[in-house]
């Protein structure tokens, strides 16, 4: 499942390149039928709870003897990942079927291909295989953003390409260095060899890493791409690049940056917290002031990420379950509103708050679910946002009183840019509009597609135990951090080798699969560490560029299929 | 036995079902059907009514209390949904389904050909639904779900003319206030949490944990977290229920049609501060310091917004004004644990003051929605039913003898007094003072409305009398105004049931606060604070009879505003002052991070890029598309960073 999951979406894309080019309908109706279709498998993960593929020797970085397994798992932060990311395509893919006419078919295949990326992000459990996922959620965005997108749609797919790409480079050299010394890019092995280093060492890594998340999340002052990427974009895009992608930061940090240097993660975690926080309390200053209906949702969007990514940066397992409902919960309520928001643009001609007003009389069904949606996305209780806004609030209490008061403050603060937009967007007297204006009509898909969005904020709102309980570790948490202290101590036995092995996939979010375990062990048996370090980082540094532009021409390919049918 | 979720599940089934009418009707030009809408949205709070009606007549004297359902548990927080059905809570319900039911019937008739009709219901529903839930809860959480709801439909039902942007701000108003106060709510119930575990959200086990001498210790190593919790808890209680500082939203909020400011403005949603403050009285009581806090700021805000009553002009500003003031006498009574007292006044209060707006409501419909007092009088004759069930309110809010305000005011009264021997007879100085203030204010409006000569543009034959469904629900309160204060006589022994009903949930807050409290030297008797409260309520009205009775009147513009000027504006708006400074602070702050920060990090962003461009442009020849050069552009960096690092001597 979790190989159909990332494979298949490009898979779905390969199909739709076969599908009519001229004829949306019903180039849109394969596309629906697809994403669907992967809605489906992604309800399967949720289904099935914690597991992990066999990993498997997909191949041999020559020279280096570094070994890059083809793994993926699955636990309840990513399987929650992979749902949004599906449904939120499904949802755009619905509601652009009236808005892209004949660009349907383009469009859809770069959806579904960063649909197969996220996915493959969010899954992936091999330190290579995620660095290559991850950096292929930008081609496709990019080149949406810059085909499809609004009148600076250029500069957009520009700027967020480069901050994205440029974000993530010192990761890639970080990431060469540990898997060089691990032998391996699996995570255990790299988890090992992270920790089994001077924390000097470790230090810098760490910050290697969590600059790329940093970028992508974003947090401040990183987030220079942000609201324009977000503003330019085609609504369905910005959907899935709020509701998902970004999300991507935010599990970067969870299981990659905190799993693999906890000791660092635990140092720095304050400073982290409070970034969340500045980032929290900057999006929501720069929302009250925005006049450009995506850019207020842009910078929401970040007011939120930073509330979540001070809420992992607890540092608290019995916090992470409500990072992941509040997250969810965003998730499903940013991306509705980007989709009406797109609505919105296209009745009112332009983007401009000031020069809206009046859509709630002109547009009434419009006016239901765009007040819908953002009364939701101000958290009020039985909501999904509010479970996860309360509980985290609760874990900065737990942390700091001062932390949980500015919270408090986003809070307030995010009531009153929400209530400036409705105000701005659905009141009012109507103004004047052209003859073509008044032709328009609210389309029924994005109703379609904003509805099911809606209905799950409020059904996990009032019962957000699936969620919640997808990501219950703490009744163990104890044990396991005995266990990592454990291992950090025998971390230079190769005899403790196999025994730590196991330690690590209790204390990773990864299931303890019963096939699954004795080959980890073995593939970390057979690459003992090696003790020439030197040697192994001068053939990193080579390495890297070679891998990097192997990794790129990969990429390439993917590219050139979707600009030859951009071309066409 | 009729489980209590049915009582909530009525509205909210009211709530789906006009929405789903509103939004099939809302591409007609017609609208739906009237008379099936307003059949719906009557039907729906008429049975809750009926049904707590039920339950609270079979109710066994502890109370029922219900669990649901799990609502969330992750390891740092579980709770549950859960009812309670108690003394207290059958009181509070009893009267907020009647009223609703009452008024909900009222706006069928005034909301008339409007064009909003099914989703104004679907609104009221929405509301009754979350009030309910709001004093049915067992929990604090669940609470906190009917606090912020009845603050949502309290948003929508202000900006309802959401044409007119002023109404918009007003209810944007409304929500941000109280939004203010909910954060409150929300930091009090974390540091309730971080005290003794998530359980004590619910309030049995809090009560059973205040209780519990095995966790006295724990109560008095923690009690600066618990007094922080408690002000906090008081702080929303004060946006909610319109205290200082936090009332400013109030009067604004006047812009909404007058049901809604009958029901949810003045009879229940700004009560619910006072049901919450008696709802924790045990955890008030042990409180040192905040109790006091909570009598001074209802003596400061029951004689302020007193004063600013006497300054409007508008009809409905007087009553919200009235509305603010009274409420003040709630907190007083509270704040000296006496809050079976409190209640009281909440209930009678609901009457006379829901009896007030809908008779200025029916005023407003007879003069073709005139608000302006001074184009007013002399209605007496030409709305005669309207005239008799106000002055019925009228009796009751000033304290006449006999009717419900008087037991409820001068039961306040005498127990402020008794509070303490410092405090209490400065409360009730004040308390007295305010009274006769409120005879002065409400006599101005009774004369100005209804007596002497019709100031208006209108021609006789368009002034006329409200339809029945409007006049029925006013006559149905004006006699619940009149005798539901008999619930509770100082004077009949025995006459005490009101009293009794709610001993159960307070009785035992109070025990302990007699308990605590010193008794005042000179007690008087029941009689001689009666006394008194007669004749604060013969003194003022007799003033604002003599001062506006033969007072000339000038003539008006057509449109002049309502707004007092000079001196009274300053009163009126003093607050307001405060909080526009606050706002001003936080614009300025926002202003700062969009034109100082946000450009600098642009700047420095575009710095980094353009120096890129220029290792780039070298490149640019070769490539064709601009996405491949971003690609090349970051393999380069990889490449010099690489190169770079390796130079160092690697990262070891």
């Amino acid at each position: 499942m979790l190989y159909a999951l990332v494979f298949a979406p490009f898979l779905a894309a390969l199909l739709m390149v076969a599908a009519s080019g001229k004829d949306a309908r019903s180039a849109s109706r394969l596309a629906t039928i697809l994403a669907a279709t992967l809605f489906c498998g992604s309800l399967t993960l949720l289904l099935a709870g914690d597991y992990n593929t066999t990993p498997m020797e997909w191949f041999t970085i020559p020279g280096a003897g570094i070994s890059v397994t083809l793994s993926f798992a699955v636990n309840g932060f990513s399987a929650w990942m992979v749902f949004l990311a599906c449904i939120i395509t499904l949802a755009a893919l619905v509601s652009a079927r009236k808005t892209m006419g004949g660009n349907y078919r383009n469009f859809a295949i770069g959806m579904f291909a960063l649909l197969g990326a996220l996915n493959g992000t969010f899954l992936a459990s091999d330190a290579v295989l995620f660095f290559f996922f991850f950096e292929a959620l930008v081609l496709p965005a990019a080149i949406l953003i810059g085909s499809y997108g609004g009148q600076e749609r250029r500069e957009a797919a520009l700027n967020f390409a480069l901050y994205t790409l440029i974000g993530s480079a010192p990761m890639a050299v970080a990431l060469w260095y540990l898997i060089s010394i691990a032998g391996s890019s699996y995570v255990l092995p790299v988890a090992q060899a992270a920790q089994s280093l001077p924390e000097s060492t470790q230090t810098i890594l760490f910050w290697c890493f969590a600059a790329a998340f940093w970028v992508k999340t974003p947090l401040f002052p990183l987030h220079g791409w942000q609201a324009q990427t977000y503003a330019e974009a085609p609504a369905g895009l910005s959907a899935v690049l709020t509701g998902s992608m970004s999300k991507a930061g935010v599990y970067g940090f969870y299981f990659w940056v905190i799993a693999i240097f906890p000791e660092v993660a635990f140092k720095n975690g304050m400073l982290l917290l409070g970034f969340g926080l500045l980032t929290a309390v900057y999006g929501a200053f720069m929302a009250m002031r925005a006049k450009d209906i995506k850019k207020l949702l842009a910078f929401s969007s970040m007011g939120h990420l930073g509330l979540a990514v001070a809420g992992i940066f607890t540092l608290n397992v019995e916090v992470f379950p409500a990072v992941l409902v509040m997250l969810v919960g965003h998730g499903l309520s940013a991306s509705a509103l980007f989709i009406l928001a797109g609505s919105a643009e296209r009745f009112a001609g332009h983007r401009f708050l000031d020069k809206m007003g009046g859509f709630a009389s002109r547009y009434p069904m419009f006016g239901f679910f765009f007040g819908v949606a953002s009364v939701l996305a101000i958290a009020i209780p039985g909501t999904a946002g509010f479970v996860g806004e309360f509980l985290v609030l609760l874990g900065l209490w737990g942390v700091s009183k001062v932390a949980a008061v500015v919270a408090g403050l986003c809070i307030i603060l995010t009531g009153v840019y929400m209530l400036r937009l409705i105000q701005k967007v659905l009141f009012g007297e109507p103004g004047e509009i052209s003859e073509d204006q008044k032709k328009l009509r609210f389309p029924i898909a994005d109703a379609v597609a904003t509805a099911p969005l809606l209905i799950l904020l409020i059904v996990f709102g009032v019962f957000p135990l699936p969620i919640t309980s997808s990501l219950d570790y703490t009744r163990v948490s104890e044990d396991q951090q005995a266990e990592l202290e454990a291992a950090i101590e025998a971390a230079s036995q190769p005899a403790a080798v196999a025994e730590m092995s196991k330690q690590y996939s209790a204390e990773a979010p990864v299931a303890d699969s019963a096939v699954a375990e004795p080959a980890v062990a073995d593939s970390v048996a057979a690459e003992p560490v090696s003790a020439d370090t030197a040697a192994v980082e001068a053939k990193a540094v080579t390495e890297a560029e070679q891998k990097a532009v192997a990794e790129t021409a990969t990429a390439e390919q993917d590219v050139k299929q979707v600009e030859a049918e951009n071309v066409r | 036995m009729i489980p209590l979720w049915l009582i909530p599940l009525f509205p909210l089934v009211g709530v789906v079902v006009l929405t789903l009418i509103a939004l099939a009707s809302s591409e007609s030009e017609k609208g739906p059907d009237e008379g099936l809408v307003g059949t719906i949205s009557v039907i729906f709070p008429l049975l809750a009514f009926v049904s707590t009606a039920f339950i609270g007549w079979n109710m066994p004297a502890e109370g029922i209390h219900e669990t649901l359902c799990n609502w969330i548990d992750t390891p740092l927080f579980q709770a549950h949904f859960g009812f309670l059905f108690d003394g207290l809570t059958r009181t509070m319900l009893l009267f907020v389904t009647g009223i609703a039911t009452l008024i909900t019937m009222y706006s069928t008739g005034y909301m008339h050909k409007d064009r909003g009709f099914a989703k104004f219901f679907a609104y009221i529903n929405l509301f009754v639904f979350s009030m309910i839930v709001l004093v049915l809860s067992d929990s604090l959480l669940l609470t906190f779900l009917g606090w912020e709801g009845v603050g949502l439909c309290s948003y929508l039902l202000i900006g309802f003319w959401n044409k007119d942007l002023k109404n918009c701000k007003a209810a944007n108003k409304a929500f941000l206030v109280n939004r203010v106060g909910d954060v409150g709510f929300l930091l009090g119930m974390a540091a309730l949490v971080t005290v003794g575990g998530s359980s004590l959200l619910n309030y049995t086990d809090l009560i059973a944990w205040i209780v519990n001498p095995a966790s006295a210790e724990m109560i008095v190593s923690a009690l600066p977290l618990l007094t922080a919790a408690g002000l906090l808890f008081f702080w929303a209680c004060t946006a909610k229920s319109a205290q200082v500082p936090l009332l400013t939203w109030l009067p604004d909020a006047m812009a909404g049609p007058t049901p809604v400011s009958a029901l949810i403005h003045a009879a229940t949603m700004v009560t619910a501060g006072v049901y919450l403050v008696a709802r924790l009285s045990q955890l008030f009581v042990i409180l040192p310091g905040v109790l006091p806090v909570i009598a001074l700021v209802g003596m400061l805000t029951a004689f302020w917004a007193a004063v600013a009553g006497l300054l409007q002009n508008d009809i409905k500003k007087v009553l919200a004004y009235s509305t603010i003031s009274q409420l003040g006498y709630m907190f007083m009574a509270a704040g000296a644990s006496a809050f079976d007292v409190s209640i009281f006044h909440v209930f009678t209060h609901a009457f006379f003051k829901a009896t007030l707006f809908l008779g200025a409501g029916a005023v407003m419909h007879a003069l073709a929605g005139e608000q302006d007092m001074r184009k007013m009088g002399g209605l007496l004759k030409k709305t005669p039913i309207t005239a008799i069930t106000m002055l019925f309110a009228y009796l009751a809010i000033i304290g006449f003898p006999g009717f419900s305000g008087f037991f409820s005011k001068d039961l306040i009264l005498e127990r402020v007094f008794e509070f303490s021997p410092v405090l209490g007879p400065v409360l009730y100085g004040v308390g007295l003072l305010t009274a006769v203030i409120t005879a002065v204010y409400m006599t101005r409006l009774m004369v100005l409305v209804f007596l002497g000569k019709y100031r208006g543009e209108l021609r006789d034959d368009q002034i006329h009398e409200a339809p029945f469904s409007m006049t029925f629900p006013m006559i149905v309160l004006a006699i619940g105004s009149a005798f539901s204060g008999y619930l509770w006589n100082v004077f009949v022994s025995g006459a005490n049931w009101f009293e009794q009903w709610l001993t159960p949930a307070v009785g035992y807050a109070q025990k302990m606060a007699h308990f605590m409290e010193k008794a005042p030297a000179f007690m008087p008797s029941a009689l001689f604070f009666a006394a008194l409260g007669t004749a604060a309520a013969i003194v003022g009205a007799a003033i604002g009879y003599k001062i506006f009775k033969n007072k000339r009147i000038p003539q008006l513009k057509k449109n002049a505003d309502t707004t007092p000027v000079g001196g009274a504006r300053d009163w009126t708006f003093f607050f307001d002052y405060i909080h526009n400074i606050v706002i001003k602070v936080f614009n300025f702050l926002a202003l700062v991070t969009d034109m100082v920060i946000d450009k600098f990090v642009q700047i420095l962003q575009w710095m980094v890029c353009s120096l890129v461009f220029i290792v780039g442009d070298g490149l640019r020849s070769l490539q064709v598309r601009k996405v491949r050069l971003q690609v090349a552009l970051s393999i380069a960096g990889v490449a010099i960073i690489g190169i770079v690092v390796y130079l160092c001597g690697g990262l070891s």
